[in-house]
């Protein structure tokens, strides 16, 4: 029993890390920058089937191809900030919110038309076997995912707090006008900011397609998960949403274990509206500018 | 820190600025703060001081009118690259980062030198050589401050790249009487430095006692202006005058 709670235990740390990096860039998008961004799950969409044709079509591994959607979707992201974040400066969040409602659903669309709403997966050589860690058997991809999406996490904290431009990220975040009389460049940092989260999305989505089964549709479930996420750790810390992320996994596959399927999101989404109910911050009082 | 450093007189032209289209704060202010010289905006709450500070750091662009920094025009340069033409804002209120340490934010006020590490570093030390008491708080957040330390972080930011024009707003607000003597104390050194200071202040005797020039805004115009000297007599009939009573 006690080594079946662990295998489930690990099982649900694995997965906790890939949903903390789902997380992540939406929680530093509107953490720092006050950007509701409900297309993010449609970036995570795209990284996933980015991985998928890289390994159709190029047979590069997912591996390769996490640390490739890295540069192409910070890439994305800003040319979405420049496109379509610039414009929305100056107008109303609600009409920003529906600005990337609107995104969401363009991207779903234009990924329907090319995948069709078809399944996929990946199957890639190491899909199917297990490693024993500490006399428990582990799925090698899930492993790997995590330890990726473990990496990645560590990244990001390691950037927001040890370099220059990661404090000025931070200090923006903090206090918008007396970074701006610093010299700092806002709307600079601000692009490189939203490319970072769609960076995230789009390694996210890589490490959720070695995994999981995915179509264009499954970003809505996606979404869910990320926001989720975002709502237990708060907003904009690295480490609050790591430790939300291994809540989301853990409780996930705790409810898997002993419960029918079904429940599982049942659970989940009485557990969220809680703690919308009882602690709108988050299961921290970290808001916006505590990052 | 560089005490001959060339330094440009900055003169406001009949700027015209404001929050609202059609209703500007500011109706045709004329101004100049001249090197080595603090020069005070005075004036009833709604005159327009603090507007005018936000206008010429960039976060207002004015409709109409000139600001010129010796002979270069600055008014529609964005916020952040004043302080690269050496003009520095200390905005209203508490403007550190509350979660980074005191090094951070002195740090980030010499953004413009990143590309310079060294360069850089070594300011940083200069502004813990000039304010010692900071040195043990460095890796302190600096929300965990008191209100005078968390103003001495403030200033160490603003001056830490050396710029020559210094635009202070309220810098007394919030803190205990004996602080804001400091305050005022180390605005007269960064003057003596050959900086030129616009000060902003609502605090009219501590503001007069430091000022070289003193202007009065009314309803965003100017109202009167002159040497310090002329305002020291009977302070309270300006005062009251502003209130209408």
């Amino acid at each position: 029993m006690l080594e079946h709670l662990a295998a489930i235990a690990a099982d649900g740390i694995l997965l906790g890390l890939i949903y903390a990096i789902a997380g992540l860039g939406l929680s530093l998008v509107l953490g720092i920058m006050g950007i509701v961004n409900v297309a993010h799950s449609a970036f995570i969409m795209l990284g996933s089937f980015f991985a998928f044709e890289l390994f159709e079509r190029l047979g590069i591994d997912p591996i390769i191809s996490f640390f490739l959607a890295l540069p192409v979707f910070f890439v994305l992201g800003t040319v979405v900030y420049r496109m379509l974040l610039t414009r929305l400066e100056r107008v109303a969040q609600a009409q920003g919110l529906v600005a990337m409602f609107g995104l969401m659903v363009l991207i779903e669309n234009l990924g329907t038309i090319v995948w069709t709403t078809d399944t996929r997966v990946i199957t890639a050589s190491y899909t199917n076997s297990s490693v024993v860690v500490g006399g428990l058997f582990i799925a090698k991809v899930k492993l790997i995912a995590g330890i990726l999406a473990l990496a990645l996490t560590a990244i990001f904290w390691a950037f927001l707090r040890f370099t220059l431009v990661g404090r000025a990220i931070r200090a923006m975040s903090q206090n918008r006008d007396a970074a701006m009389s610093a010299g700092i460049d806002v709307r600079r940092l601000s692009t490189m900011m939203f490319g970072l989260g769609i960076a995230c999305a789009g390694a996210a989505g890589v490490a959720l397609a070695m995994i999981f089964p995915f179509s264009p549709n499954t970003q809505v479930q996606w979404l869910a998960w990320a926001f989720l996420v975002v709502i237990l750790g708060g907003l904009g810390n690295v480490a609050n949403t790591l430790v939300a992320g291994l809540i989301v996994g853990l409780l996930q596959t705790l409810c898997a274990a002993f419960l029918p399927f079904d429940y599982v999101y049942l659970v989940l989404y009485v557990l969220l509206a809680a703690v919308l109910v009882l602690r709108r911050e988050g299961l921290t009082l970290a808001v916006r500018r505590a990052i | 820190m560089n005490m001959s450093r060339t330094t440009s007189t900055l003169r406001i032209q009949e700027i015209v600025a404001g929050y609202t289209p059609g209703h500007p704060v500011l109706r045709g202010v004329n101004l100049v703060a001249k090197p080595g010289h603090i020069t005070v905006v005075l004036g009833p709450n709604g005159a327009g001081k603090s507007t005018l500070l936000r206008s010429i750091a960039g976060f207002l662009r004015p409709s109409s009118g000139s600001i010129v920094l010796g002979e270069t025009e600055i008014s529609a340069l964005p916020p952040h690259r004043h302080i690269e033409r050496g003009i520095a804002l200390l905005p209203q209120g508490r403007s550190t980062f509350p979660e980074l340490t005191v090094t951070e934010n002195i740090e980030l006020g010499g953004w413009t030198m990143r590309s310079d590490r060294k360069r850089l570093r070594r300011a940083v030390e200069a502004m813990f050589e000039r304010y010692s008491h900071l040195r043990e708080l460095r890796n302190k957040p600096t929300g965990a401050l008191s209100g005078g330390q968390q103003r001495a972080v403030e200033i160490a930011r603003l001056i830490v790249s050396d710029p020559t024009v210094l635009l202070i707003d309220e810098p007394s607000v919030g803190l205990s009487p004996i602080v804001a003597s400091q305050v005022y104390r180390e605005l007269q050194a960064l003057k003596a430095e050959g900086r030129a200071i616009l000060l902003v202040d609502q605090d009219v005797r501590a503001a007069i006692n430091v000022a070289d020039y003193v202007y009065v805004l009314n309803s965003g115009r100017n109202d009167i202006e002159g040497d310090s000297s002329a305002f020291h007599g009977d302070l309270g009939a300006m005062v009251r005058r502003w209130l209408g009573v």
